[in-house]
């Protein structure tokens, strides 16, 4: 998180997310990260949602090969050609952008570009990012194939390193989901569990 | 309309019963020409002669070993490469208006060892001017490059793009370079083609690249080999048919003119080399070393005469057909030995860089009806007419 580096180039996108594609076989950032990509009008911001690794051609299923191996990299070391033919995808919420040297923490204008690349964010960037939560509501009402609360979890907990205090943004954060989710005690209570 | 399978079941099982009567018959023919191998074996200097001395009308191999020899493969190197080259191709459509053919040839380089490596690249390639879609005499006579014969030009394509990587390839590591198929073009046997079309795919063309392998070979470890999977050739069962023949010299012309059955050597008819060697072999053995004595090597290959074993795999006997440059050196052909039977046990019973290579260069029926929309596209925002068949649009737009 304490510097800023280049991890992938996105592949596909809309207003509301993108998915890119890892430069490294399963080197994503973990679940709930900030990534940024940049662009003409500014940079965009999102919050890892799903990590995928598979293979590049749709119709090539990938077969287990290691039963005669002690470890799992003789794998890769054995059949060197596994690295040119996986892949493994990351997809992003998006959570808001920056024009100019103005933050908003709502959609931008325009979905990221493809081929734009997608970098990792700086511990300053992201405790600047998330001194707002107000995009946590684009995350609370997403619909995403995977249980969403757990991203929101990963999130607010991976944030919580970049600040001074991270139990005082925890409990921050944990106010803000309690005015969110009111009249939904039950995913509040296990959505406060997931802060720990 | 699709396929109506009901209509074909009933065909189907008088298949598979004729097979089955077959199946017991067969397996007589099959032990008598094992019988036959071990009692040739015991004098191969016999069988060498009557070889020699023969005329017959079976195409048969050459034997450089003893014919019952099951060598198993040598140890790998410790770091080596294998770079294999496959292709596919675009032919000509005369519905299409655009004349032209593409050949997409797939390269896999796979470094083995204490610095493993992969590199899948693949190379297409539109042919379209006049030079390049036609073979041309010096007297200006054209055959038309389409059909089989751009089989034949994709052969050479993938033996020039092989003998190209080979070249730019650091000399440090041993390197076995493999192609899909076989070393023989057949297919300008079987067909009376004119000799300025020999001489351009064949001497100027395959034999140049095999022999600047050779060449390459000189100043680093290499060796080339092509791999047959499920080989349907019968030269060894032929030599075997040679060896049962009562006739001194063999001379199928002056005593079998015209008989097509009930000869001495139908004993062993109908079997296939691969039958042969599923049982003489045991999995990672390699047979004995033959020499193709097919007319087009004999009149063309010279040095790059082509020799062949069969290799006992886990799941098939495969065909590998090697230059005589690897034949003769015991240690190119233990190289060889060991890295096919490495390839495949990598590669679920195939070689695995012949099989990267393959999925480099395919080309599907999609991509296929994307490459003709691509043209026809570009065309027209070129703004040069375009005509096209009613056929090829009838097919495109299926309607009732």
């Amino acid at each position: 998180m304490d510097k800023v580096s280049k991890i992938g180039e996105v592949i596909e996108a809309s207003s509301a997310e993108f998915t890119a594609q890892c430069y490294k076989l399963e080197q994503a950032p973990p679940l709930g990260s900030l990534v940024k990509t940049q662009d003409k009008l500014g940079d965009i911001y999102g919050v890892i949602y799903n990590v995928e690794t598979h293979s590049l051609e749709p119709g090539r299923r990938v077969v287990a090969r290691g039963e005669n191996l002690e470890a799992e990299e003789e794998i890769f070391k054995a059949n060197p050609q596994l690295s040119r033919l996986l892949t493994t995808d990351f997809r992003v919420l998006v959570v808001g952008h920056v024009e100019g040297k103005s933050w908003h923490h709502y959609l931008p204008p325009k979905p990221a570009s493809i081929h734009s690349f997608v970098y990792t964010c700086q511990l300053e960037e992201v405790r600047a990012f998330t001194r707002s939560l107000d995009f946590l509501s684009l995350i609370v009402n997403a619909r995403i194939p995977v249980p969403v609360d757990e991203v929101i979890g990963a999130c607010l907990r991976y944030a919580s390193q970049a600040h001074q205090d991270p139990n005082a943004f925890l409990v921050k954060a944990g106010k803000e989901l309690a005015f969110m989710l009111s009249t939904d005690v039950q995913r509040l209570n296990s959505l406060l569990k997931r802060l720990k | 309309m699709s396929l109506d399978l009901s209509k074909l079941v009933g065909q189907i099982i008088d298949l598979a019963a004729s097979l089955k009567s077959k199946e017991g018959e067969r397996k007589a023919k099959l032990e008598f020409a094992l019988k036959t191998v071990k009692s040739s074996a015991a004098d191969m200097n016999g069988l060498k002669q009557k070889v020699e001395a023969s005329k017959s009308t079976w195409l048969v191999a050459g034997p450089k070993e003893s014919i019952d020899l099951g060598q198993t493969a040598p140890g790998c190197p410790d770091d080596f490469i294998v770079l294999a080259s496959d292709g596919s191709h675009i032919d000509v459509d005369r519905h299409q208006s655009a004349h032209c053919f593409l050949i997409n040839i797939g390269i896999a380089q796979l470094q083995y060892g204490r610095g493993p490596d992969a590199q899948l690249l693949n190379f297409p390639s539109l042919y379209f001017k006049d030079g390049e879609v036609a073979i041309t005499s010096d007297d200006g006579r054209q055959l038309p490059i389409e059909g089989q014969l751009l089989g034949i030009k994709r052969s050479i394509e993938e033996c020039r793009w092989l003998t190209e990587r080979v070249n730019e390839l650091s000399a440090d590591l041993p390197l076995v370079a493999l192609l899909d198929g076989s070393l023989i073009l057949w297919r300008l046997a079987e067909q009376v083609y004119p000799d300025f079309v020999i001489r351009e795919l064949l001497i100027d063309g395959f034999l140049k690249y095999l022999t600047r392998l050779r060449e390459i070979s000189r100043r680093r470890p290499l060796v080339v080999a092509s791999y047959i999977s499920f080989p349907r050739s019968t030269e060894v069962v032929n030599l075997l048919r040679l060896a049962i023949c009562p006739h001194l010299p063999v001379d199928c012309d002056r005593y079998c003119s015209g008989k097509f059955e009930g000869r001495e050597c139908d004993v062993v008819g109908g079997l296939l080399d691969r039958d042969l060697f599923a049982r003489l072999l045991t999995p990672g053995q390699r047979s004995a070393l033959f020499s193709s004595r097919s007319s087009v090597v004999v009149k063309y290959y010279g040095a790059n005469e082509v020799n062949l074993f069969y290799i006992r795999l886990d799941g098939e006997v495969a065909r590998v057909e090697v230059p005589l440059w690897v034949a003769e050196n015991e240690k190119l052909v233990g190289l060889v030995h060991s890295t096919i039977w490495d390839q495949c046990r990598r590669g679920l019973g195939y070689p695995v860089a012949l099989s990267e290579a393959h999925e480099q260069a395919v080309v599907n029926v999609a991509d296929r009806e994307q490459f003709w929309r691509l043209v026809n596209q570009i065309l027209v925002e070129d703004g040069i007419f375009l005509e096209s068949s009613a056929k090829s649009e009838s097919k495109r737009a299926r309607w009732i």
